[in-house]
């Protein structure tokens, strides 16, 4: 990955130094010392976006790094970024995309008060939670107000059009399959002819929560550079391919490793892949329809592991790693696509 | 509560509602229809939708057609354009999403006399829903392919989360406050209805001095509504306003009514700085500000916010468009609810 960072001038963890120097931030960072030692996930969410920087930067990498290999065509000298081969105007759209996921990431992270059971929660915990909530959601609400105003100032209606969808389809994405109390998805009742459900849900979740937007700001970032319609819609089919061979390398990661982490992540391609084989599963599953956390994740994982779901997957990420690799052959040979192919390949190495 | 009617001007009343009635009409219907087909999830439909059931007083989107139509008018032509109509719908979707945001921070119960949102759904959903309605409104502004109609709408909704930030607390002398309390009131409030007149006024090509007039219409009626929004939350009946009184009391934010008290009553220097947290601290600044003569201060700046309005709007060819302008202004001042 620090490779690939060279590449494009500097380590991408830079991007997000404008954002946390602002006042706003400084006066968040004064809020969020009060919710230290309470239990709201805001902490969790801001823990890794600062000292996990690295890894959680990979969608600005990737944009900056695709902008770099397919070059750009008649720009402007003032919108040149020499050094690093890529225009301002990309920067800026790396940053905006990043700006939306984190955005999107943290008001995920909003804890859902149920007013019944708040009768019965201590009250400091009770407001903790009420102004972690809103620390959240404002921090949320100011990444994402922030990327629309950069976003405008690029002064191109067709980028605007793009990201805005892709930020409608991450809100969307919190509405697919069943929830339990905190938002938390777990696998829908597959219909009774059960082919194609475990792909067409898991697809469905995860183009709306990743690949739309790694998808949408690769197309707008050919644009930028002055490339055709057809170049521009192999930038948004890399970008879907690259972001959906990731989730599912992750998804198996949480099943292989045995993680805790899987019971936020129910819909992982190798437990739907098995609902569709065994809806026998969902006994176990919809214990959690309440809270994830009653499930038994081991039992689960355990059933999983005995059934077809993990070599599925494994496929699942060779096709999607596949058709992102084929579009990288469009490009002429550079460093940035090799870097490209080499995040590819790492993605396919488990 | 007569205010006289500066300027020779006929003598029949102008209905500001009535005359926005029919671009208005339909409004609320496009925005929904907007809403629900842009997504697959059939959840996501109610809650985006669910202060848009056009029972709200949509000031908003009444002031942005007024101004475009005065506008057009003034160039010599009696039109509202689709893309003028889009920023009016837009204006209110801004506003819509920003409700639900507020809804999960502030906790409350009811709002416009029904349920609110947070109570019906999970805060995590209502979340989204506001971030939802959002991309779905920069869709459209992207749609009018004019770069600085985007750029002016955007600013609104960095001045809305700026203004929200500068409500969580500050550190400012007693002295500053005041301004902070302004400067929160336009980013909050004002922001939107001036921008959506500004981008109207765009649309509508004419030249910078008349853009600028429009966006200080658009402010001064925005900060006015304001002030009255705090006055009234001393004076009205929770009835009324269909959410309860001293609301911003409990929430510990000191509105103009208070700063103005302050002056006469020292003594709630102390009780802001605390954000009224303590044991009767509510209940006295309420009767504080009743004593002093707080509520009618806030009633002067917001009719000199007022009077600036419409000696803008004066400078506009005559119309009914025109003087719709100058009577929302005064409907502003003189609501109550």
């Amino acid at each position: 990955m620090s490779e690939a960072e060279k590449i494009v001038g500097y380590p991408t963890s830079f991007l997000s130094l404008r954002w946390l120097l602002s006042d706003e931030i400084a006066n968040v960072a004064l809020h969020l010392r009060k919710l230290v030692g309470s239990n709201h996930p805001l902490l969790k969410t801001a823990k890794s976006i600062i000292y996990n920087g690295r890894n959680t930067q990979v969608f600005g990498l990737i944009i900056l790094l695709i902008s770099k290999a397919a070059g750009h065509l008649n720009a402007k000298p003032v919108e040149e970024d020499k050094a690093a081969g890529v225009l301002h105007s990309q920067r800026a759209l790396a940053e905006v995309t990043e700006m939306i996921r984190i955005s999107n990431l943290i008001h995920r992270g909003l804890v859902n008060i149920n007013t019944n059971e708040a009768l019965s929660v201590e009250s400091s915990e009770l407001n903790n939670m009420t102004f972690g909530n809103k620390i959240a959601l404002l921090c949320g609400d100011y990444l994402l107000s922030n990327s629309c105003a950069e976003l405008a100032s690029l002064r191109n209606q067709d980028l605007v059009f793009l990201i805005s969808s892709a930020v409608k389809d991450l809100c969307q994405a919190e509405f697919v399959a069943c929830r339990d109390n905190q938002n938390f998805p777990i696998p829908s009742i597959p219909p009774e002819n059960r082919t194609g459900y475990a792909l067409k849900e898991w697809t469905l979740l995860n183009v709306y929560g990743a690949g739309s937007l790694l998808g949408k700001s690769c197309e707008a970032t050919l644009q930028l550079a002055g490339h055709s319609k057809e170049i521009q819609t192999e930038g948004y089919k890399f970008g879907k391919h690259l972001a959906l061979a990731w989730q599912a390398s992750l998804d198996l990661g949480l099943c292989i490793n045995k993680d805790k982490e899987i019971l936020h992540n129910l819909c992982a391609a190798p437990i739907m892949f098995h609902v569709e084989h065994d809806p026998s599963i969902l006994t176990e599953l919809d214990k959690g329809l309440e809270s994830v956390e009653n499930i038994d994740y081991l039992k689960v994982l355990e059933i999983v592991a005995a059934g077809p779901g993990i070599g599925l997957t494994k496929e699942l990420i060779k096709e999607h790693s596949q058709k992102a690799m084929e579009v990288l052959n469009v490009f002429k040979e550079s460093d940035a696509r090799k870097a490209l192919s080499n995040i590819i390949v790492a993605i396919g190495d488990f | 509560m007569q205010t006289q009617m500066p300027g020779s001007l006929p003598d029949y009343q102008i209905d500001p509602y009535r005359l926005a009635e029919d671009d208005l009409k339909d409004m609320f219907d496009d925005i929904r229809l907007e809403l629900i087909t842009n997504t697959t999830q059939e959840e996501l439909q109610p809650i985006s939708t669910y202060y848009l059931d056009g029972q709200g007083k949509a000031i908003r989107p009444i002031l942005t057609i007024l101004m475009a139509r005065a506008i057009n008018y003034h160039k010599g032509r009696n039109v509202l354009s689709h893309s003028q109509r889009q920023i009016a719908m837009i204006s209110e979707m801004i506003h819509s999403s920003s409700l639900l945001h507020d809804d999960v921070i502030d906790q409350s119960d009811i709002r416009r006399g029904k349920p609110s949102v947070n109570v019906v759904w999970s805060q995590k959903k209502v979340a989204m829903a506001g971030d939802y309605i959002l991309a779905v409104a920069c869709r459209m502004l992207s749609r009018l392919q004019n770069d600085e109609v985007t750029i002016t709408i955007s600013q609104i909704v960095t001045d809305l989360v700026q203004g929200e930030f500068m409500q969580l607390g500050s550190k400012e002398t007693e002295n500053e406050r005041f301004a902070h309390y302004l400067t929160k009131t336009y980013r909050k409030t004002a922001s939107l209805i001036a921008n959506c007149s500004k981008a109207v006024a765009i649309l509508a090509e004419v030249d910078d001095h008349m853009i600028e007039m429009a966006f200080q219409y658009g402010r001064n009626v925005g900060l006015a509504f304001q002030l009255v929004d705090d006055l009234l939350d001393f004076v009205a009946s929770s009835e009324a306003l269909g959410k309860p009184t001293a609301a911003d009391l409990k929430l510990g934010l000191a509105t103009a009514p208070v700063l103005f008290a302050c002056e006469r009553y020292p003594e709630l220097n102390a009780m802001i700085m605390r954000r009224f947290q303590e044991h009767g601290d509510v209940k006295r600044a309420f009767e504080l500000v009743h004593k002093s003569n707080g509520l009618e201060q806030t009633r002067f700046l917001a009719k000199k916010h007022c009077a600036e309005a419409n000696k803008i709007v004066q400078s506009f060819a005559k119309s009914p468009y025109q003087k719709a302008l100058i009577i929302m202004a005064d409907l502003v001042i003189n609501r109550m609810k």
